[in-house]
C-alpha cells in the first residue's frame, strides 16, 4: 500500500483543491508533521495554487460569454421549419423502427430467394403434416368426418378421409395412451386390402379417436355404432383385361350365381380389329361383394378399381318419417270426406289436397324401394376389354417421290407430263410459273395407281435431265398403334412431285475460273466467243472494265457440256498465258447425273498490264499522304489516353478515399491518446 | 432536456449552451490557451453537436459527448496554429526578477504549455469553473479517481518548472 509520501503530490493537489476527505486530511497533516521535504512542497503547492487562482481569474470568460455562445450559434444555425425533419429524424432514432426496418429488409431477402429458387408455399404445409405434435396440437385443422355424413361424401372425398382416418391413428400414436394399436392395424389391414367394411369401420375408429382421447379410454372399447340398421348402398367398379371377351363373361356370369348375385345388364362392342370390348353389371349381396370382387380378379389383368359406399341412412328414415306423416295425413282426409261437408269448394280444396299428398306418398314409397333395392344388392360395374385392343387393324404403304428435272424446253414437257393423264394416273396439281426475268419453272404433283407408278415414273425420268430423285415410304397403322402380326399390307397411291426447272438454273458440274494476259483484251475477247461456239458453248454474261492506271479486263462466262470442255481448254492457250486455273468439281452423290451433257462453266478473265506506277506521286503526295498518318497516329494515342484515363479514375477516387478514412482513423487515435 | 436538444429542439440546446459552455471555453482554453480561439473552437463545437447530435444514442452521454468535440474541434485550430512558428517560444525570458507578477504569470503560462493538453484542461476547469472533480473526470471521460492522479502530476511538474519564481515569493 502506497504511503502518504510516496503519493505526496495526489494528496497536495487534492488539499489545496479541498478534495481530500477527513481522514486523508488528517493522515496528510500527520504526515507533513513528520516530513520536512513534504511540509517544503506542501508550502510550494498552496503559493503556486494562489499564484494560479489569481493568474487564470484573469483568463476567465466573461459574464456575456454564454450569451454571445447563445448569439454565435442562433447566428449560425438559423432557424428552420424543418419539421417533417425532426419527425423523421424522431423517427429513424426510433429502436422499434430500427428493428422494424431491419426485419423488413430480412423478410424482403427471404422472399426474393424463394421467388429466385421457385419454392412454393406448399412445402411448408406438408411439413406441418408430417408433425404429429403439430397436427395434434390444431385439430381442427382436419376436421374428422362424422360417420352422419359419410353418405353426404362423393368417392374422393372418402379417399380423402381414409388419409385422415390415418392421420387420426397416427396422432393418437404419439399421445400418451398405447390404445392406437388396433386402430394402426385396421389401417394397415385396409391399405392392403381395401375393404370397404374395413375402412367404414377404421373411419369409425377414426372419428372416436379425439373423443378417446380426451376421455382417455381405449379407442377399441368405445361403441362402434350399429352398422345394423344402417342403409348403406355398396357399389364397386372394376376394369379388366381379358383374352377373351364371351370366356369372361361366362365366368362372371358363374361366379355372380355362386354369390347368389345375378348379370343385370351386358353390353359388348366389337372394334375395326376384331377386339371386344364391353361393359357387365352384376348385382350381389352386399356381404358378399368382397368375395366377388376377389374371385373376379383371376379373370385377366386388373386395370383399375374403385370401391364406394354411400350412406342414406339419414335420408332413408327421414323419408319414412315423413311418408308416415303423409300417411296420416292421408287418413285424417279421407276422414273429413265421409263427413260430407256441404260446402262443395272444401269438398274440391280437400279432393285436391289429398291427390298432392297421395303423389308424394307414391313418391316417397318409390325413392324407399329404390333404396331398398340398391341396399339389397351391391352394384358391380366392371368393363372388359380384350388384350391388344389397340392393335391394328391394317397398314397402308405410303409411297411419296421427288423428281427434280432440267430440260432445255420447259413448257414442253409440262405438256407431255399433263398428256400422262389416265384413270390411273391423276394430276392432282400442276402449275407453269414466268418470273419477271422470263425464267420458267413448273411443278405438278401426280397420284398414280400402285401397280402403274414404276412405269410412269420411269417415262416422267427420260423428259429431261434428272438432278434429283428420291423416294419416301411410310408404313401407316391403320385403326390402332403398335405392331400387329395378323394385320394386312396393303400399297398405296404413289405420290409424285415433280419439279421442272430451265438448264440454265442447273448448277455445274465443274467450275473452273482463270486468267489470260494478254497485251489486246477486246480482240482476245471476240477471239474467246469464237472458241466456245465452236465448242458447243454458250456465253452467260461478259463484262469489260478499264481502270485508272489503264489496266483492261473483261470477265466471260461460259457453260459448255463435259464432253467439250477439255477440247475448250486446250483451244483457249492459243489466246495468251493462261494464268489461276483454279477447279471445282462438285460431285452429287446419290443422284443419277448424266456425266457427258452435265454442265461445266467457266469464267475467264482476259486483262492488260496497263501502267505499272500509281500516278500519284511526287513530292506533294507523299507529304500529304504522311501527314494524314500522322493525324490517324495522333487521334489514336489520344483515344487510347482517353481509356486509360477512364481505366485509372475510379482507382484514384478508391485510393484518395481509403488514404483520407485512414488519415481520419489515425488523427482520432491520436487524439483520443492524449 | 438532452433528450429533446438531441430531437432538435432549439430551446433544449439553448439550455444546455448556458450551462456548458464554460466548462467547455475552459476545455478548449487549456488545450488553446487563447481565449478567442478558445471561444471559436466552442462555437464551432456546438453548431457541430447541434448538426450531428441524432448519432448519439444515449442523452445520458451528452456532455461527455459535447466535450468529446469541442476537444477534437480546439485541437484541430492547434494543429493548424501549430504551422506558424510560436513566437513564445523563440522569445522566452529568462529573467530574474521574480517578483514581479507579470514576470510569474508569464512563466506560469509557460509551465503550463509545458503540460499534456488533458492536464491543462483539467486544470482550467478546476480553476475556472471550480468543479469538483468527479464533474471534471464525469466531463472528461476519465475513470474515477484517475483525476486525483493527474492533476498531482500536473502541480507537481509546474511546481518544478517554478521552484525558483516561488522561493521567491515566499
Amino acid at each position: 500500500m502506497p504511503t502518504v509520501h510516496d503519493e505526496i503530490d495526489n494528496y497536495l493537489a487534492a488539499d489545496v483543491h479541498n478534495e481530500l476527505s477527513n481522514e486523508e486530511r488528517y493522515d496528510l497533516h500527520a504526515h507533513l508533521v513528520e516530513c520536512a521535504d513534504c511540509r517544503r512542497l506542501h508550502q510550494e503547492t498552496k503559493i503556486m495554487n494562489n499564484a494560479l487562482e489569481e493568474t487564470l481569474a484573469s483568463e476567465k470568460p466573461d459574464i456575456a460569454f454564454e450569451q454571445r455562445m447563445l448569439a454565435a450559434f442562433r447566428n449560425r444555425v438559423p432557424q428552420k421549419a424543418g419539421r417533417t425533419t425532426t419527425l423523421i429524424v424522431d423517427l429513424m432514432r426510433l429502436r422499434a423502427t430500427q428493428i422494424t426496418a431491419i426485419a423488413a429488409v430480412l423478410l424482403a431477402l427471404v422472399q426474393v430467394g424463394r421467388m429466385i429458387t421457385g419454392e412454393g408455399t406448399t412445402a411448408p404445409r406438408n411439413r406441418e403434416y408430417a408433425t404429429q405434435e403439430q397436427f395434434a396440437a390444431q385439430p381442427a385443422q382436419a376436421p374428422l368426418p362424422s360417420s352422419n355424413d359419410i353418405g353426404a361424401l362423393s368417392k374422393s372425398a372418402i379417399r380423402q378421409d381414409r388419409k385422415t382416418d390415418r392421420l387420426a391413428a397416427g396422432q393418437s400414436l404419439a399421445g400418451p395412451q398405447k390404445a392406437a394399436a388396433p386402430a394402426e392395424s385396421q389401417t394397415e389391414a385396409k391399405d392392403e386390402k381395401q375393404k370397404p367394411d374395413e375402412v367404414d369401420r377404421a373411419i369409425a375408429a377414426g372419428s372416436t379417436i379425439p373423443a378417446a382421447k380426451e376421455v382417455g379410454r381405449n379407442p377399441a372399447e368405445t361403441p362402434v355404432p350399429a352398422l345394423a340398421n344402417r342403409k348403406l348402398i355398396r357399389n364397386a367398379k372394376v376394369e379388366l383385361e381379358i383374352v377373351r371377351f364371351d370366356d369372361a363373361i361366362q365366368e362372371i356370369t358363374a361366379f355372380a350365381n355362386e354369390e347368389r348375385g345375378y348379370v343385370a345388364t351386358s353390353s359388348s362392342e366389337k372394334q375395326a380389329n376384331g377386339k371386344l370390348k364391353g361393359e357387365i353389371v352384376v348385382r350381389v349381396l352386399p356381404e358378399n361383394l368382397d368375395h366377388f370382387l376377389q374371385k373376379i380378379r383371376v379373370l385377366g389383368e386388373l386395370k383399375n378399381q374403385t370401391l364406394g359406399t354411400e350412406d342414406v341412412t339419414k335420408a332413408y328414415f327421414d323419408t319414412d318419417s315423413r311418408l308416415k306423416n303423409a300417411r296420416v295425413m292421408e287418413q285424417r282426409m279421407i276422414d273429413m270426406l265421409k263427413k260430407k261437408s256441404d260446402d262443395i269448394n272444401d269438398l274440391l280444396q280437400v279432393e285436391k289436397e289429398l291427390g298432392r299428398v297421395r303423389e308424394q306418398i307414391e313418391q316417397m314409397q318409390g325413392d324407399l324401394k329404390y333404396w331398398d333395392s340398391q341396399v339389397q344388392f351391391a352394384t358391380v360395374t366392371i368393363q372388359l376389354t380384350e388384350k391388344d385392343m389397340e392393335e391394328p387393324a391394317k397398314f397402308l404403304l405410303k409411297e411419296r417421290a421427288q423428281l427434280a428435272l432440267y430440260a432445255p424446253d420447259v413448257e414442253k414437257i409440262y405438256n407431255d407430263i399433263k398428256a400422262l393423264a389416265s384413270p390411273k394416273t391423276q394430276i392432282t396439281n400442276a402449275q407453269l410459273d414466268r418470273d419477271n426475268t422470263g425464267r420458267v419453272s413448273a411443278r405438278a404433283s401426280v397420284l398414280i395407281a400402285p401397280e402403274e407408278s414404276d412405269a410412269q415414273i420411269a417415262r416422267v425420268k427420260t423428259m429431261g435431265r434428272v438432278e434429283n430423285f428420291q423416294v419416301q415410304t411410310e408404313r401407316v397403322a391403320q385403326g390402332g398403334t403398335g405392331m400387329s402380326e395378323n394385320a394386312r399390307t396393303k400399297r398405296d397411291k404413289v405420290e409424285l412431285n415433280i419439279t421442272i426447272s430451265r438448264e440454265e438454273q442447273e448448277q455445274a458440274l465443274q467450275q473452273t475460273s482463270l486468267r489470260i494476259c494478254t497485251s489486246s483484251v477486246d480482240d482476245k475477247t471476240k477471239e474467246l466467243r469464237g472458241l466456245a461456239e465452236k465448242q458447243n458453248g454458250r456465253v452467260r454474261s461478259s463484262s469489260f472494265s478499264r481502270d485508272p492506271d489503264g489496266r483492261e479486263f473483261a470477265n466471260v462466262s461460259l457453260r459448255v457440256p463435259m464432253k467439250d470442255y477439255n477440247a475448250l481448254m486446250q483451244s483457249l492457250t492459243t489466246l495468251g498465258k493462261v494464268e489461276n486455273v483454279s477447279v471445282q468439281r462438285q460431285d452429287r452423290t446419290g443422284a443419277q447425273v448424266d456425266e457427258t451433257n452435265a454442265p461445266a462453266d467457266l469464267s475467264i478473265q482476259v486483262y492488260s498490264q496497263g501502267n505499272i506506277v500509281s500516278q500519284e506521286t511526287g513530292l506533294f503526295a507523299t507529304l500529304r499522304r504522311t501527314l494524314g498518318q500522322s493525324a490517324a497516329a495522333i487521334m489514336w494515342s489520344l483515344r487510347m489516353i482517353g481509356v486509360a484515363l477512364a481505366f485509372l479514375a475510379p482507382w484514384a477516387i478508391a485510393l484518395a478515399a481509403i488514404i483520407w478514412v485512414a488519415r481520419r482513423v489515425v488523427r482520432a487515435r491520436a487524439g483520443r491518446s492524449d | 432536456m438532452y433528450r429533446a436538444a438531441i430531437h432538435g429542439d432549439r430551446e433544449a440546446f439553448g439550455m444546455i449552451i448556458r450551462i456548458h459552455s464554460r466548462a467547455l471555453f475552459a476545455i478548449a482554453y487549456g488545450i488553446l490557451q487563447n481565449r478567442e480561439e478558445a471561444e471559436d473552437a466552442v462555437q464551432d463545437a456546438l453548431v457541430k453537436a447541434w448538426k450531428s447530435g441524432w448519432r448519439l444514442r444515449d442523452p445520458e452521454k451528452f456532455p461527455t459527448w459535447l466535450c468529446m468535440i469541442a476537444r477534437h474541434r480546439a485541437r484541430d485550430i492547434f494543429r493548424r496554429r501549430r504551422t506558424v512558428p510560436l513566437s513564445g517560444e523563440i522569445t522566452e525570458p529568462v529573467e530574474s526578477e521574480a517578483t514581479d507578477t507579470t514576470a510569474l504569470d508569464q512563466q506560469l503560462h509557460f509551465a503550463l504549455a509545458a503540460l499534456p493538453e488533458l492536464h491543462r484542461s483539467a486544470l482550467a476547469l478546476r480553476y475556472f469553473e471550480e468543479m469538483d472533480y468527479r464533474s471534471i473526470e464525469k466531463l472528461l471521460g476519465l475513470s474515477n479517481g484517475a483525476l486525483r492522479g493527474i492533476l498531482g502530476r500536473a502541480l507537481a511538474s509546474m511546481r518544478k518548472e517554478l521552484r525558483p519564481a516561488l522561493a521567491s515569493l515566499e
